[in-house]
């Protein structure tokens, strides 16, 4: 790498201030979807709260079995009479109103630990993810409009409070070209199919950007500010979340960095040399493959001086294409058999034979000695 | 390569996308068949050759606003900012279908940009310029049998 890159540092207005950062190195830590996901996917079980069944259902009843020699299936029975209920079958989980096969309990393991490594490595890998714009648009961001990625808003838009109220809010994400995000998610709002909408989850939608701030710096009023747009979330840059990072285990979420939280990175995860000054034990991974670009490193002088030629003819044959006749088709029939251009020259096919006449049979020495007595 | 990190190629990119991606359209009533939504792709299949959000460099050929065809290129140059990362340029749908060709051609294939899209950019401009076209009304249907016939001129009289 010749120089650092930077990252332009944007105005309100969404215009450059001016001012710019270099690229933190955490942007270059391995992009690794697999990790990611799994990560995601433990991570995503440790909000769970324990339901079951009650210990007491299906089985609020004295039934016993019949036994055999009454011609009905030999399943625990209600006793009694005077009731429907009475000689019903009842516990078994293929009954009407009997327990559930295998019920339910509080006691299932509900959390997954996953190891911190794993973890940390996940949060860069998809941090790395988010300042790749095909990965956003893979994602589904509609970020086409916005000027830079990663996105930086400096600081001094926020300081004083001064985004407190949801209209701020608003304008900002619209002067930074996100808008066309928010409406993305506020057309996506659905009413979600199935019992989730009984229990709290009643419209499912897309997620917009992420607002990532430096709660010393910027203040927490921008909370505030931006709780009421569909689809926005904030975080502060020390306690930023795989859930958020990459939600669904899918890379690239669309990141609204303030100016003092991009600074903050360098700070918070270090580089692959310089250790983390806030995590303990911590380096940034370093990617296995620094050129990732197969065509350029094909084309490379160091992988073409040690290749060999490549075997068969300079010629490739076609595939799929017509067959031509080379008896009709001349340039066909020069490949086939280099001589044809010579024999059409000198016009052999069109000469006749210049022998003559045969000579006679009767005059030969051969009719001499058959006709000799 | 302008991306920011020299780890990120559109080979990366590909590998990370291909299995899922917002323009995707995976059916398996289908027998399994992968579509693309993506504006820059030209045939919308689902492959590393037509992903346009994945290459450095593809082009996109969708209808204008006011009849005729948008052609999209990308830009190579910095990747990073997608608000400026592409150049589009209308081809108005009173000029005529091979003059809108021309154009195409020479600005994906001849320039050395995308030689090997030439042949499905032109297909889908062709395509688009087709579905402009005002349709023509179905011909009166002929009567048939000379019954038909007798019924119809004894109306008339």
């Amino acid at each position: 790498m010749a120089s650092r890159p930077t990252v332009t540092i944007l105005k309100a207005d969404g215009s450059a201030s001016g001012a710019t950062h270099p690229l933190p190195k955490v942007f270059n830590s391995p992009i690794r979807p697999d990790i990611v996901q799994t990560v995601h996917t433990g991570v995503a079980k440790n909000k769970r709260q324990p339901y079951a069944v009650s210990e007491k259902a299906g089985h609020q009843t004295s039934a016993e079995s019949w036994g055999t020699g009454r011609a009905v299936a030999r399943i625990p029975r209600v006793s009694g009479g005077g009731t429907h209920r009475a000689g019903q079958a009842a516990f078994g989980n293929m009954c009407r109103s009997g327990r559930m096969f295998a019920p339910t309990k509080v006691w299932r393991k509900w959390h997954q630990k996953i190891n911190l490594g794993q973890k940390r490595f996940a949060t860069v890998s998809a941090l790395a993810a988010s300042s790749v714009p095909a990965l956003l648009l893979a994602r589904g961001h509609q970020v086409s409009t916005v000027p830079e990625v990663p996105l930086v808003i400096n600081s001094e838009v926020f300081s004083g409070a001064a985004i407190a109220k949801t209209s701020a809010a608003l304008g900002l994400l619209k002067s930074i070209g996100a808008s066309s995000d928010i409406d993305k998610v506020k057309k996506s709002r659905k009413l979600r199919a199935g019992k989730g909408k009984l229990r709290g989850r009643r419209h499912r939608q897309r997620r917009g950007p992420l607002v990532v701030y430096d709660p010393e710096v910027d203040g927490k009023e921008l909370n505030l500010a931006f709780r009421n747009i569909a689809g926005v979330e904030t975080s502060s840059v020390f306690a930023l979340n795989l859930l958020q990072l990459a939600p669904g285990g899918h890379l690239g979420r669309f990141i609204i960095w303030t100016s003092a939280a991009f600074k903050a990175l360098d700070t918070i995860y270090g580089s692959s040399t310089v250790p983390s000054a806030l995590k303990k034990d911590f380096l940034l991974p370093s990617p296995i493959v620094h050129q990732a670009d197969v065509g350029r490193l094909i084309n490379s002088s160091e992988i073409q001086n040690v290749i060999r030629a490549a075997k068969g003819f300079s010629k490739t044959k076609r595939a799929g294409v017509q067959k031509k006749n080379p008896l009709h088709n001349k340039q066909v029939l020069l490949r086939l058999n280099p001589y044809a251009a010579g024999y059409s020259k000198a016009k052999i096919g069109t000469k006749g034979l210049e022998a003559g006449k045969p000579e006679r049979a009767a005059g030969t020495q051969f009719a001499k000695v058959i006709k000799e007595d | 390569m302008a991306h920011h990190s020299t780890q990120v190629s559109s080979d990366l990119i590909w590998e990370i996308a291909r299995n899922q991606n917002s323009y995707l359209v995976k059916r398996a009533q289908s027998g399994n068949i992968q579509f693309s939504r993506d504006p820059l792709n030209l045939t919308n299949v689902h492959s590393r050759k037509n992903a346009g959000f994945v290459n450095d460099k593809a082009v996109g050929v969708v209808p204008a606003k006011d009849g005729g065809v948008t052609l999209i290129t990308k830009k190579v140059k910095h990747p990073q900012r997608p608000a400026s990362h592409s150049h589009s340029t209308t081809l108005s749908g009173k000029k005529s279908t091979r003059k809108t060709y021309k154009t195409i051609a020479s600005n994906t294939a001849k320039s050395g940009y995308r030689p090997d899209l030439r042949a499905s950019a032109i297909a889908r401009a062709s395509a688009i310029r087709k579905s402009q076209k005002e349709p023509k009304d179905l011909p009166e249907s002929k009567l048939r049998g000379a019954k038909a016939k007798k019924a119809a001129a004894e109306k008339e009289e």
